[in-house]
């Protein structure tokens, strides 16, 4: 890859380590990730890329005897450090495997960040929720059940109402955690077009099962092995001349 | 371990290498059929090409299959993609065999004693060069696939010769043999081009080794 | 027979059972609740229906009433909150195993127990008299672990991920727990509340020690500093309902009809809080 100025990353980690306890989940991890791209990172269970994902928004700090040593940074300031996390979840929201509205209204669930951001002014709250809504493309399918129960949304709904829950906040990077893994098909690519559409505003971070998926929609894709980043690259040059074997060994399912 | 896509990627090695055998049998019976003007082997050459068309499409299909069914990356899609090309250069090779056998069949080819010999070493390096190509592929053996590269030069210099000479016999001839010296070129450029599809392979071979095809990075 | 046969034959052998058994139950409960009803109504005089201070049930009602809602100011913040803490709070260990074992104990303690402990603690130690407020606090010493373990319950069987969600979005674990948790746990905490609730309607032996007897209201007297006469007074002695079932029954004089009576009010109290807790 060619040079690229510091403002082009998003994320700059180094040496990061992580303990669960006595298990060393992630092993000195550095990684640059560019904004305003598809990042993906795959790997077996166990490998330490969901971990790593939730290391960036501190989802780990709720987790008990987790120990996180090593800096990242965003842009250019230490999250550990020079953030609490309230203000990193803010601008590092978070869309889950399994999509979890919560049990309100598909208005309330989006205007639910702002609302605990102080934002309480109708008006204000109704332009946020259409612009997320629109934004996560499906406005047109919700506009007239906005007083309805989220719940009843099919998965596909949900996931994408997740997303514009989490677009509500204004974020500046989006955390998917193999976000379409409980969905069929047709939910799967209209999230993934959503991801590539929502990539002009905000940098987006997956972890996905789906090594399809990966090559489908990720700009960059790092292979995480027993908590280490083995292969970083751009995500054609990582599918089609990968360096690593263990990279080579996975990914064409020849793996163990 | 994917043992059905293994074996399915082994079956495709077999399948190559048996339409590279295909062609080099071919090559070496025109090359017979030149040095004897015989129009029998001739006739034989033109009917075998049709087998090498029909390989054609079954290792085509098995590609398309392989690619659906398996959606392969790196050096697996890498093997499968460079496969669909050189078979395409496989049957080009094939055709050109048998178009050398239309000439002598149309043509009642006569011999030409003074350049048969440097013909059939050409035909003889082209068709070391097929079988090379396919084997460095199935070998995944990277030097093979240079060294059917630089006898491509060999065979071009092969075709400078023999045209020097044919130009000079066509001076000397003084209007007379026009029809026989022309075929003669005819057939020398075949065997020339034949070179250039088994250079093509390799360098389809290569990429399927490095991911680099002709100095550039085709995937990225 | 083959084993497929042999196999929806007990299906259905069971399934009968199962039928027989609910209709049991069934039939149990009406025939029970229509007694009651129905005796309790038949030697009724419309003088009991009054408010007066002997001979009604119409002040027992009201004290009924008041004292399960005067209890439940207590019980459902305490609970409620003793919920909260067990379920998103307390950390794993020795001191949290104790807390809910007490908690466990406390709700299996039987009720003339709690009685006497309200009375030792309310009355001989605080010094209340015997009161309203005495016999709501030993109801609620009933009715705490029953909310406590409901709310504990219900937080634990949300779905992980609304509190990942929430905390995901910027929140704090507060604003977590006010805004998604307890709202999605509403139905399974009121369900707990209205169980605790109907606990309290029927409860007699926590209120023997501590409640007294007294039915002295005067309804035009809205005056709380007054003299005990006040029906919003929480230091005023105060009968209930199953005080005075208990009393017709074992106080000579008392007229048992009035008792009958006071048993199918209650019943149908505690039916409809039943069938409340359903919708």
């Amino acid at each position: 890859m060619e040079a690229k100025k510091a403002n082009d990353y998003k994320f700059d980690i180094s040496h990061l380590n992580l303990h669960y306890g006595d298990f060393h989940a992630l092993k000195d991890v550095n990684m640059k990730i560019e904004a305003n791209k598809i990042t993906a990172f795959i790997g077996p269970s166990g490998c330490g890329k969901s971990t790593f994902l939730k290391t960036l928004n501190r989802m780990n700090d709720l987790v008990e005897n987790c120990k996180i040593d090593g800096n990242v940074l965003l842009d250019g300031k230490d999250i550990f450090k020079e953030m609490d996390e309230i203000t990193l979840r803010h601008r590092v929201g978070m869309v889950f495997q399994q999509p979890n509205p919560f049990p309100k209204s598909v208005y309330d669930n989006v205007a639910y960040g702002p609302r605990i951001a102080g934002i309480k002014k109708k008006s204000q709250l109704d332009e946020i929720v259409e612009r997320s809504l629109r934004q996560a493309a499906i406005w047109d399918e919700l506009k007239d059940r906005l007083n309805k129960s989220a719940l009843g949304l099919s998965g596909g709904q949900q996931q994408r109402l997740c997303i514009a829950r989490t677009l509500a906040v204004e974020p500046e990077v989006i955390l998917m955690d193999e976000p379409t893994s409980a969905l069929d098909p047709i939910s799967t690519s209209k999230i993934e077009d959503l991801a590539m559409e929502l990539k002009k505003d905000y940098t987006i971070v997956m972890v996905t099962h789906n090594m399809q998926q990966a090559v489908r929609v990720s700009d960059n894709t790092a292979f995480f092995l027993l908590g280490e980043v083995i292969e970083y690259n751009d995500t054609e040059k990582l599918f089609s001349i990968p360096e690593d074997k263990r990279t080579e060994d996975y990914i064409t399912g020849r793996f163990g | 371990m994917r043992n059905r896509y293994d074996m399915q990627l082994h079956l495709l090695d077999t399948q190559l290498t048996h339409m590279g055998e295909l062609c080099e049998t071919a090559i070496a019976k025109v090359t017979q059929a030149l040095k004897e003007g015989n129009t029998e082997q001739a006739q034989v050459v033109i009917k075998e090409d049709e087998e090498i068309d029909q390989i054609e499409k079954d290792i085509e299909r098995l590609c398309l299959k392989l690619l659906l069914q398996q959606q392969p990356v790196a050096r697996d899609l890498r093997r499968i993609s460079a496969a669909l090309k050189m078979i395409t250069d496989m049957e080009r090779i094939g055709d050109q065999t048998s178009d050398i056998a239309e000439i002598i069949i149309s043509s009642k080819w006569e011999k030409m004693d003074e350049n048969l010999d440097k013909l059939t070493a050409m035909a003889t390096g082209v068709s070391k060069m097929v079988r090379n190509s396919v084997t460095a592929y199935v070998e995944k053996d990277l030097e093979l696939a240079r060294t059917v590269m630089n006898d491509d030069d060999e065979i071009d210099d092969y075709f400078d010769e023999i045209r020097d000479q044919i130009i000079q016999l066509i001076r000397e001839a003084d209007g007379r043999d026009g029809r026989k010296l022309f075929d003669f070129i005819m057939v020398t450029k075949y065997l020339e081009r034949i070179g250039d599809h088994a250079t093509n392979i390799a360098e389809w071979v290569e990429f399927a080794i490095t991911g680099v095809h002709k100095d550039s990075a085709v995937m990225h | 027979m083959n084993r497929v046969q042999r196999a929806r034959g007990i299906n259905q052998i069971m399934t009968g059972v199962f039928y027989l058994i609910a209709v049991f139950f069934f039939t149990l409960l009406i025939g029970f609740a229509s007694y009651v009803i129905i005796k309790g109504f038949t030697g009724a005089t419309p003088e009991m229906f009054a408010f007066a201070r002997k001979g009604s049930i119409g002040n027992q009602l009201f004290n009924t009433i008041y004292l399960v809602f005067i209890s439940l100011l207590f019980s459902i913040p305490l609970g409620v909150t003793a919920g909260i803490y067990l379920a998103m709070y307390a950390k794993k260990g020795f001191l949290t195993k104790f807390l809910r074992i007490c908690i466990e104990t406390l709700s299996s303690l039987p009720s003339i127990v709690v009685g006497l402990f309200g009375y030792l603690v309310f009355l001989v130690f605080f010094g209340l008299g015997k009161s309203l407020l005495a016999g709501a606090l030993s109801v609620s010493i009933l009715a705490i672990p029953v909310i406590t373990t409901t709310t504990e319950d219900a937080i634990n069987g949300l779905p992980g991920h609304y509190l990942q969600a929430s905390l995901g979005l910027g929140a704090t674990r507060w604003q977590s727990i006010y805004h998604v948790l307890i709202p999605a746990c509403i139905p399974r905490i009121m369900t707990g509340v209205i169980l605790a609730a109907g606990r309290g309607f029927g409860e007699a032996a926590a209120l023997l020690y501590t409640t007294g007897s007294g039915t002295d209201l005067r309804w035009n007297n809205w005056n709380l500093t007054s003299p005990p006469t006040c029906p919003l007074n929480i230091f005023r002695p105060a009968e209930t309902l199953s005080l005075q079932i208990w009393g017709g029954l074992q106080i000579n004089g008392q007229d048992p009809n009035l008792a009958n009576l006071s048993a199918a009010i209650l019943m149908i109290l505690v039916l409809l809080f039943s069938i409340g807790e359903m919708h």
